[in-house]
């Protein structure tokens, strides 16, 4: 899998569609920014893992569902969704 | 001209200039693809160094003499016809350095011991047949400072210049000296392949041309790896716990950029140099294409390295740029086992900003004996802002911001990150043993502690407050 910005803000609303059982319409793209993250996994590392701790250059990408905001972190390899009820998740690699 | 012959002439003269246009553009099509080969960021300069290789040829200067500050030409002009002498170069790449030529044919070491005794002018004189690329022995100082001297042992590899953690000279507002002194360290030693560097990350790129030289290979006599569940690997070139499978070949770039500071081959006219010119560097992959894998990979990755320890393979340090805040049991038995077979295990701090000493980061705050925790510098001294820190589970700080290094498809790239501190304090632990082949990992970690630059910017910030200093590290 190999994302560029755009393909990973769909993804990104796919995902959270999936996640929250609602239609995609009903995800409202709120900003989508390039961002420096800390490392490789791009600042939300998922249990049991370990990452390459080089500055990665990505997307951040912020969605919001009824109201609430939902983060997603992006770079050209992986796809994550950070603090969804709490956990980090990688969404596609 | 009749109106034909203008058209006829007018035709030829369009031909031509267009003829010439499309050759200009041929030309920059060349010189662009000449380029694209380097770097995403931009690299400024690509000339080569001016390494000092000389021979004996009878051609050439016979003594090299470096005269003290404030000693001008015009002086050194006088002592040099006073002495039977005469100048033959200024050499500019290192203030005050002459090269004289002999014309009353004394012998050139007579006419060096000649001007060493000028103490009051001179710092030192040698035999010009004594400047080379490996001066180990034969130089002998009499100066307080080295670092003009030093200049003579630049590397001829051509981005050199833009390696300012090895040699910072305020290049692109850096700040001079804010290197780890490695001009001065590889007076003593450029590296040996004797050392093995195990480089745990994404693996490695072994066929990069400056790297391929200095790349681990199973030698013949030690067998297979063979692992009790996962079974035999034909590990030539190292081992890929991340896909149980032998070839460790880097599909991220971290773990190349990461080698590469340890090991690019040092003066082979080409990229970069690594702290190493020589050095072997064994790619142990647990990470995956997007920089990211399991603590169980790093374990496997950690066991091979020790098997292969224990069937003769002299793997004496572990380089690991990476990590997160989940504590391991089993990661840190593993890094313990390493240290009993005398591996130093070197990690890095973490790019948080935050303090290890309150908020952990593993492996670089496993608390053991052969652990040290690395914490980034930029070129002006300064704690890099993304770096962890901590007074008690930081240990040294290493450039670490913007570091170019070998990449994937035989490129070069600048990357920032304790990523990249890290593997110079391996690849200083490397140079030590390359010199000091039996220090115990002990005295290894005690040593690269003790022998930092202190600085003001890391004073309650990392445990020995100071910067990773190469030469000092080797007693130089």
């Amino acid at each position: 899998m190999s994302f560029n910005k755009d393909s990973a803000v769909r993804e990104a609303k796919t995902d959270l569609a999936k996640r929250l059982k609602v239609s995609e319409s009903e995800i409202k793209e709120v900003s989508v920014s390039e961002t420096d993250f800390p490392d490789m996994s791009l600042g939300v590392p998922v249990e049991d893992e370990m990452s390459a701790q080089m500055i990665s250059t990505g997307w951040q990408i912020n969605l919001n569902a009824d109201g609430e905001n939902y983060e997603y972190r992006a770079d050209k390899y992986q796809l994550r969704l950070r603090g969804f009820n709490g956990t980090n998740y990688i969404v596609k690699s | 001209m009749n109106r034909n012959n203008f058209w006829i002439h007018f035709g030829i003269a369009v031909i031509i200039i267009t003829f010439a246009a499309v050759l200009g553009q041929i030309r920059r099509w060349e010189t662009s693809l000449r380029t694209t080969k380097i770097t995403e960021k931009s690299i400024k300069s690509t000339t080569k160094p001016n390494a000092v290789k000389r021979s004996a040829d009878d051609r050439e200067p016979e003594v090299l003499v470096k005269f003290r500050p404030g000693v001008n030409l015009a002086e050194i002009n006088k002592i040099a016809i006073k002495n039977g002498d005469r100048v033959e170069d200024n050499l500019e790449i290192v203030k005050g350095l002459i090269a004289i030529d002999d014309l009353d044919n004394a012998d050139a070491k007579t006419v060096a011991e000649q001007y060493s005794q000028m103490t009051d002018l001179v710092l030192y004189a040698h035999p010009n047949n004594e400047i080379r690329l490996d001066p180990t022995e034969k130089f002998n100082y009499s100066g307080n400072t080295y670092s003009d001297e030093a200049d003579i042992n630049s590397p001829n590899d051509p981005l050199f210049r833009e390696q300012w953690a090895l040699s910072n000279t305020g290049q692109n507002g850096g700040k001079s000296d804010a290197d780890v002194a490695a001009l001065k360290a590889w007076l003593k030693t450029q590296g040996s392949e004797n050392v093995v560097v195990a480089v745990l990350d994404s693996g490695v790129d072994y066929t990069h041309p400056d790297l391929i030289s200095n790349m681990w290979l199973r030698p013949g006599n030690v067998s297979q790896y063979k692992d009790n569940e996962l079974g035999i690997f034909n590990d030539e070139h190292g081992f890929n716990a991340a896909e149980n499978q032998s070839d460790p070949m880097d599909d991220n770039g971290h773990g190349t950029h990461c080698a590469g500071i340890i090991g690019a081959e040092g003066n082979n006219d080409q990229g970069i140099s690594g702290i190493n010119w020589k050095v072997q560097i064994m790619p142990l992959k647990f990470m995956g294409r997007g920089g990211f894998g399991t603590t169980k990979d790093a374990i496997e990755a950690i066991n091979y390295a020790i098997d292969r320890k224990r069937n003769g393979v002299n793997v004496r340090v572990i380089s690991a740029s990476w990590g997160s805040t989940g504590y391991s049991k089993a990661l840190e038995d593993a890094i313990r086992a390493a240290g009993e077979e005398g591996i130093l295990f070197v990690a890095a701090a973490g790019n948080n900003s935050t303090d290890n000493d309150k908020r952990p980061h593993y492996p670089s705050n496993y608390n053991l004996p052969n652990v040290l925790s690395v914490a980034a510098l930029d070129r002006t001294d300064a704690l890099a802002s993304f770096s962890n820190f901590g007074t008690k589970t930081v240990h040294i700080a290493a450039p670490g911001r913007e570091i170019l290094s070998t990449w994937l498809n035989d490129e070069y790239r600048e990357a920032s990150g304790t990523s990249m501190a890290t593997p110079y304090v391996s690849g200083v632990a490397a140079l030590i043993l390359a010199s000091e082949p039996k220090l115990s990992v002990e005295k290894l970690r005690e040593r690269l502690l003790k022998s930092v630059d202190k600085l003001d910017s890391l004073n309650g910030k990392v445990e020995s407050g100071g910067r990773l200093n190469a030469a000092k590290a080797l007693g130089n």
